[in-house]
């Protein structure tokens, strides 16, 4: 009866009650879409700053990060690679060699991060061919081939097939220059990594530095991002070697983590304000449909109805179309995420973030882009109804009664 | 007759004073009432308006509270209860019928009447039988399922006088029952009271305004000013 009367309490004003719906629906839906373009933009920008550039965990000799420097090398890092790929969820991984020089063509010369890649894998796990904007990838053997990053190649002024020489110091000591041609041109999105980045194949780096068999960096590619975590610790776990820093992209990758933490947060406050949107619109709802019914309430409780009754009846009421509206406004979502997921938005001027160029974004149907705006949508209804409901519940019934 | 002097009190009320002071200017409505009621009567509370009829039927059955005097009802006194036993108490022995009939708008002429059983927590099938049989008794037989606002205003305040007797109260209160009704729907409302009346034994206090109702009451209690001006048993 206590649902009965609630519900059938919702047909009577039938304006009212679809406006009311009308204000969650749409406070649903713009939550749920928000949510949703958030969570697939934000992970967007994550993979292209992880998948394809950083990697989701990379694994470092300690305290490498702190203070790089060549001597903080990872020995044998075939069977660490071996061992990374045995835990569930890892895709694949790459190792990079990591050195400073300097590069010189002609008469400029210019500090430069080298960087030796092993060819396949890093093309597997960062999709390392793709960003090569002019020439080739390497050879799949080592043949004293480079490929610079494209601000590195204007700033030197080189074309595909200029000889550039490399100059630095060796492991031991020793003096370590070499003659490399330029095969192609690399744009990694991140155009400042690109003014400085200059790729070697792996082997003929550590030769160059001494260090055969060297290399500074594992970088890991997972399955999920939202497994990072966890697979993090696992790989810790194989492991099991206190000289290794094992860091999910949130450590290793500290500053680009927290600006986007905190532009995460300023959807929190988006949500905030279509909660009090909505919020308002019940309280609206709630204060008129009891002003309306002062005359029945305080009837049902002269028949012996406990004030909770009257209480949970309204709190009912409001939440019926709570849960109607949020059912609409899921299937709303539900199409509007989903062809934003697969179509996207293509921005009108693109933006860069971290470094990376963006041109289109796309949305995520994920769990939360649901269940955050339900959840906030029935506790703003239930606690937005509290308070009239309450005072409905204790109203006295011979008061209630002479209001004609 | 079932009213005798010789049985328990239903109701006796001592020393009642109402003062009404929430709209600044206190109002005496009740002014020291002392009252009686005995099992079965069929009383009439009448009186200029004005004179506190409301008021007193309200806290007789709980729904207001005194400013000072006592009441006790079958033998409980009134102020000793809390809201919620207050609200039990009129649940399991108080019928109420109102002036403006006061149904449940959204609720069928069945519902309405079924509402407060299903508060006393009675059994389906003893609900539905009972609600037959008063709706029968009150000559609405076929209006089971219409709402109040299709009913007609006579047989609105049958549904109401159905829904106070349906869980066997001791004791029905109506505050002008036949205030909205013409007088000779109000006459046949009050012929069917005082049939009920007979039959069951129940108790009923109403108040009225009009001639033609105050003639079928068994006792007139006149208020005049918040007091007992006139008690007088009737034929
Ligand atoms: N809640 C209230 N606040 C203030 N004054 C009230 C309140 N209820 C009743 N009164 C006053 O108390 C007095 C008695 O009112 P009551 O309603 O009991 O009279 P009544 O005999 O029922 O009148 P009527 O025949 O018009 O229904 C009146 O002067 C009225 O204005
Ligand atoms: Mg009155």
């Amino acid at each position: 009866m206590l649902f009965k009367l609630a519900f059938r309490n919702t047909l009577r004003q039938k304006r009212r009650t679809i406006f009311t719906m009308l204000t969650m629906f749409g406070g649903f839906t713009l939550a749920s879409i928000s949510i949703g373009w958030s969570d697939g933009s934000y992970s967007r920008i994550i993979n292209m700053f992880t998948r394809n550039r950083l990697g989701h965990i990379q694994i470092h000799a300690q305290e490498y990060l702190d203070k790089p420097s060549l001597y903080k090398a990872i020995d044998d890092y075939e069977a660490i690679g071996q061992k990374v790929q045995s835990v569930p969820g890892v895709l694949t991984w790459t190792p990079r060699f990591l050195a400073a020089g300097l590069a010189s063509l002609e008469n400029k010369t210019s500090a430069v991060q080298i960087i030796g890649i092993d060819p396949v894998r890093e093309n597997e796990a960062t999709y390392f061919n793709k960003k090569i904007i002019k020439g080739r990838p390497f050879s799949p053997q080592p043949a004293h081939e480079a490929i610079l990053g494209k601000g590195l190649a204007e700033v030197l002024h080189a074309q595909v097939g200029d000889e550039i020489i490399i100059v630095s110091q060796g492991a031991d000591g020793s003096i370590a220059n070499d003659l490399f041609r330029v095969v192609g041109i690399a744009a990694s999105g991140n155009q400042m990594a690109d003014r400085t980045a200059f790729y070697l194949h792996l082997s003929e780096a550590q030769q160059l530095f001494v260090l055969e068999g060297k290399i500074h960096e594992i970088a890991i590619i997972v399955n999920k991002l939202s497994h990072v975590e966890k697979i993090t610790r696992k790989i810790k776990t194989i492991l099991d070697n206190n000289a290794l820093d094992v860091q999910p992209w949130q450590e290793f990758a500290k500053s680009f983590y927290q600006a986007m933490k905190a532009d995460v947060e300023g959807m929190w406050v988006m949500l905030l304000v279509i909660l009090l949107i909505v919020a308002v619109g019940v309280l609206n709802t709630v204060l008129m449909a009891i002003l309306e019914r002062t005359r029945e309430y305080g009837v049902l409780k002269a028949l012996g109805t406990r004030p909770q009754h009257i209480f949970w009846q309204i709190v009912l009421e409001i939440n019926i179309i709570a849960l109607a509206s949020i059912v609409l406004g899921a299937g709303l979502s539900l199409i509007i995420n989903h062809i934003l997921s697969i179509h996207g938005i293509h921005l009108p001027t693109s933006f860069t973030y971290g470094g990376i160029e963006f041109k289109s974004l796309y949305s995520a149907i994920t769990p939360r882009s649901l269940y955050i705006p339900a959840i906030t949508v029935i506790l703003s209804a239930t606690v937005v109804s509290f308070f009239p409901a309450l005072r409905a519940a204790r109203i006295s019934p011979a008061k209630a009664m002479r209001i004609h | 007759m079932v009213e005798t002097k010789n049985s328990e009190p239903l109701i006796r009320v001592e020393g009642l004073r109402k003062t009404y002071t929430d709209d600044g200017v206190p109002v005496e409505a009740l002014r020291g009432i002392d009252l009686i009621i005995y099992p079965g009567e069929f009383t009439a509370i009448v009186g200029p308006s004005g004179s506190g009829k409301t008021t007193f039927l309200n806290i007789i059955s709980g729904l207001d509270r005194p400013t000072e005097g006592k009441i006790w009802i079958k033998g409980r006194l009134l102020e000793e209860m809390s809201d919620k036993e207050l609200s039990d108490f009129r649940r399991d022995n108080l019928g109420f019928i109102f002036q403006a009939y006061n149904l449940i708008p959204v609720l069928t002429v069945e519902e309405n009447v079924e509402y407060i059983m299903l508060l006393q927590r009675i059994p389906r099938e003893e609900r539905k039988r009972r609600v037959r049989q008063i709706l029968k008794e009150v000559g609405l037989e076929g209006f089971e399922k219409r709402r109040p606002p299709q009913l007609s205003g006579g047989q609105q305040q049958r549904v109401a006088v159905a829904r106070a007797m349906v869980s066997n109260p001791s004791l029905i209160l109506a505050d002008e029952p036949t205030a909205n009704l013409d007088s000779e729907t109000g006459g046949g409302l009050l012929d069917m009271m005082r049939e009920l009346n007979k039959k069951t034994g129940m108790t009923f206090i109403f108040s009225t305004h009009d001639e033609n109702v105050m003639r079928r009451a068994r006792r007139l209690i006149i208020l005049k000013d918040g007091r007992v001006a006139e008690d007088k048993q009737i034929g």
